[in-house]
């Protein structure tokens, strides 16, 4: 990583009531898709702020580009913000033309870039239309074209996927996929594991400010490699409660139900916990020892306790306005 | 130069969409019209009214007044110009002082609504020797009701009554008639050493329209400088705009589209305003009134310079007051919450008003001297002046100079709240924390 697009050095935010995010540092390479990953509350947002240069940090420092990080360079990045909106009674074309100007690209240009844009999202029909006339859906199409138009190297999402229906999101993970595949570099946050973990070449994961993982996805995952066994019960799914709470054979469990996913203590090996199922009686479909999911070194690392926001609804938005103070 | 571009991009959104909407199109479609009618109404009441009042004059005073009251009477006319059409019709019946009430009451039998026009009474004038001496004159109408029929059968009939009355002390009719001559003052601009035809009064009509179109223009768009801020934010597209736009270039696009709206519906309505009253003979005749009946709409005659710092003074204090607007916009998340927080600002504009009542009275006074260079108040202060009397190209370029650091300072202030404002989604700031929010931004 000799080169990164984007750099975060030991970066502070704090606010009155809390530190939002604490000595963070993280490097994003140049191409591919980076996850931003945390739950509720994390920082995330906060995060994100700072590295658009809507807000700035109290300490550490953040690089774009090789450049500290200033609104000058918001030609070179895409972004969409987590509390995104339209102008509800502009043409959507218009609308996507004045997003484009005022990112820097002539009328003209951002007029013949988003007849594009739209015709590749499905939208191609809807240029004339208000935004108001628009489903949800297609709005936060629009609002990605937005983002884009200019053809940014890197592109900020700050929960790109939350809204959408199932068709819609598969619609913009293609988007995201064929950016990446440009060469242009993704930085995406998200507190869905599964869908960070379908995408993401690396990933940070945050939870009270502070970066608990690190990594390229595979590598995160490879670390715990052996040490998570993978469980669907066929029969006799109330007997295995009693083995799972075993603490010197199971150290978690995240039960599903029908199925299982077991992270082995360190005194527990697989055999013996294949063992222990079948002499309790309990069948089963399938038993296989696997690289652990996203969602479960979420889990072990960030503790159940870290989804709940450490501030309340009221605390955060005098925090938006303590943070904006700053900027 | 980017900048510019960017401020150019906001300034053009801002300007086309309001343009665009549908009360703006009806607003400066209905100004037109409305100044129209006014012009016309008055002509088309008119036209309905054209029957002279039946007036009967019960003479019971001595010598020749009745003769000379009914002469005069048939001498008024409805429209002051043409002359043609007479304002009453009038009948002399003479009687002896005694019977008086009998003649009045069988006239006044006369008056019912279910005569014919042409033997219908609609007034009856009694004149007694003891009237005249005293000043009390009986007049019983259907029409006594409307001050200004009263107001001006008094007045057509004053100047004969004193002519008897000092006919009757002795004086010679010749000289009585020639002390009535009317005596009028024509007042006529003289402005550096030189005559400019311009009236007093046109200036004086020109200094309160133009002051209350600016009066106006603030008000109106000056909340929709806050509803544009806060639409933005509950929106939540400002977040979008923040991350590209700095709050600087936002809210100066902003205030400037706003402006050139309020410039261009200025113009249409002006354009429209001189269109009517130069053509409007032609207008009449298409209307079938005449155009001596039309409401005469003052044309003052205006000097280019005086429209120049009219313009000058109506652009910087829109800069002005729109500024604070969208500061007021920026730290507000309804427009209820806005409504109380823009009161100050209100409360400025209506002060300058009623300054300009003040100023009109004495335009070059100390008060005037010194608001001419208050931000807040020079905008209504100045055109004043100098509809009076030009002001020094020196005071009028450091008048000018002061506005534009006032508009620089609200801006600048504007621009600090804003930055903070337009992502704070919480409670209203106290004023305590807007101190700190301009401190810190």
């Amino acid at each position: 990583m000799s080169d990164p697009i984007l750099s975060l050095d030991r970066v502070v935010k704090r606010y009155a009531g809390h530190t939002a995010v604490r000595e963070l540092s993280f490097d994003v390479p140049r191409g591919g898709i980076f996850g931003l990953l945390g739950p509720n509350g994390a920082g995330k947002t906060t995060t994100i702020r700072m590295i658009m240069h809507i807000t700035v940090p109290d300490a550490g420092r953040i690089t774009l580009f090789g450049e500290p990080a200033s609104r000058a360079l918001a030609p070179r990045v895409g972004y969409l913000p987590e509390e995104r909106g339209l102008y509800p009674k502009m043409g959507v074309l218009e609308q996507l033309v004045f997003l484009g100007e005022t990112r820097g690209l002539a009328a003209r240009e951002a007029r013949r870039r988003a007849a594009g844009w739209l015709e590749r999202v499905g939208l191609a029909d809807w240029t004339g239309r208000k935004v108001q006339d628009l489903s949800k859906g297609m709005q936060q199409k629009v609002q990605f074209v937005g983002a884009l138009l200019h053809d940014p190297e890197l592109v900020v999402l700050d929960e790109p996927f939350s809204g959408l229906d199932p068709v819609n999101s598969q619609v913009m993970k293609d988007v995201v996929v064929d950016l990446a595949r440009e060469g242009r570099t993704v930085v995406f946050s998200t507190h869905i594991m599964e869908q960070a973990e379908r995408m993401c070449d690396r990933v940070v994961i945050i939870a009270r400010g502070e970066k608990v993982v690190d990594g390229r996805l595979a590598d995160v995952k490879r670390e715990g490699g052996g040490r998570h066994v993978a469980l669907v019960f066929r029969q006799g799914r109330e007997r295995a409660a009693a083995v799972l709470a075993d603490r010197t054979l199971v150290a978690r469990a995240d039960d599903y139900g029908a199925s299982a996913e077991v992270e082995l203590a360190p005194a527990g090996d697989p055999d013996r916990l294949l063992r222990a199922l079948v002499e309790a009686g309990v069948g089963l479909a399938r038993f296989e020892v696997v690289e652990p999911s996203l969602q479960s070194i979420f889990i072990a690392r960030v503790g159940a306790g870290a989804a709940v926001a450490p501030a309340s609804e009221d605390g955060r938005s005098a925090a938006h306005a303590r943070e904006a103070a700053h900027a | 130069m980017r900048e510019l571009r960017k401020i150019g991009a906001v300034l053009r959104r801002e300007f086309l969409s309001r343009v665009r909407t549908r009360a703006f199109v009806i607003g400066t479609v209905l100004g037109p019209l409305l100044m129209a009618g006014l012009m016309m109404f008055p002509a088309f009441l008119e036209k309905r009214h054209t029957r002279p009042a039946h007036v009967v004059v019960v003479d019971a005073a001595s010598g020749t007044l009745g003769a000379r009251v009914v002469e005069r009477l048939a001498g008024e006319m409805r429209d002051t110009v043409t002359r043609t059409r007479p304002r009453y019709r009038v009948e002399r019946v003479a009687t002896a002082p005694a019977h008086v009430d009998a003649a009045r009451d069988s006239l006044v039998a006369l008056t019912r609504d279910t005569l014919a026009d042409a033997a219908r009474v609609d007034g009856i004038l009694v004149l007694t020797d003891s009237g005249v001496a005293s000043g009390r004159l009986q007049y019983y109408g259907t029409n006594v009701g409307s001050l200004r029929e009263m107001e001006r059968l008094q007045r057509t009939l004053t100047p004969l009554l004193f002519g008897e009355r000092l006919a009757r002390a002795g004086v010679p009719p010749a000289v009585v008639l020639g002390a009535f001559g009317r005596i009028d003052l024509a007042p006529v601009k003289v402005s550096n050493g030189a005559i400019t035809g311009e009236s007093g009064e046109a200036s004086f009509v020109l200094a309160y329209a133009m002051s209350f179109i600016l009066y106006l223009a603030l008000l109106i768009y000056g909340m929709q400088v806050t509803m544009s801020t806060i639409e933005e934010k509950t929106n939540r597209i400002v977040e979008v705009l923040v991350a590209s736009l700095s709050p600087f270039e936002l809210m100066m696009g902003k205030v400037l589209g706003v402006a050139g709206v309020a410039l261009a519906q200025l113009a249409i309505w002006g354009g429209t305003a001189m269109a009517l009253t130069t053509w409007r003979e032609a207008i009449a005749a298409r209307l079938g009134v005449s155009a001596a009946s039309l409401a005469a709409l003052p044309i003052p005659t205006v000097s280019p310079a005086l429209l120049g710092v009219f313009l000058l003074y109506f652009t910087l204090g829109f800069l002005f007051y729109a500024a604070l607007y969208a500061a007021v916009g920026a730290m507000c998340n309804s427009t209820a919450e806005a409504q109380q927080s823009q009161m100050p600002i209100t409360v400025c504009i209506m002060a300058g008003l009623f300054l300009m009542f003040q100023l009109i009275g004495d335009p070059s006074g100390g008060l005037a001297r010194t608001l001419t260079f208050v931000p807040p108040f020079a905008p209504f202060v100045v055109p004043v002046r100098y509809s009076v009397s030009p002001l020094p190209a020196g005071t009028l370029l450091l008048s000018t100079a002061t506005m534009v650091v006032g508009i620089l300072v609200a801006v600048w202030l504007a621009a600090r709240i804003y930055r903070v404002g337009i992502l704070s989604y919480g409670k209203k700031p106290t004023l305590a924390e807007l101190a700190r929010w301009v401190r810190t931004a």
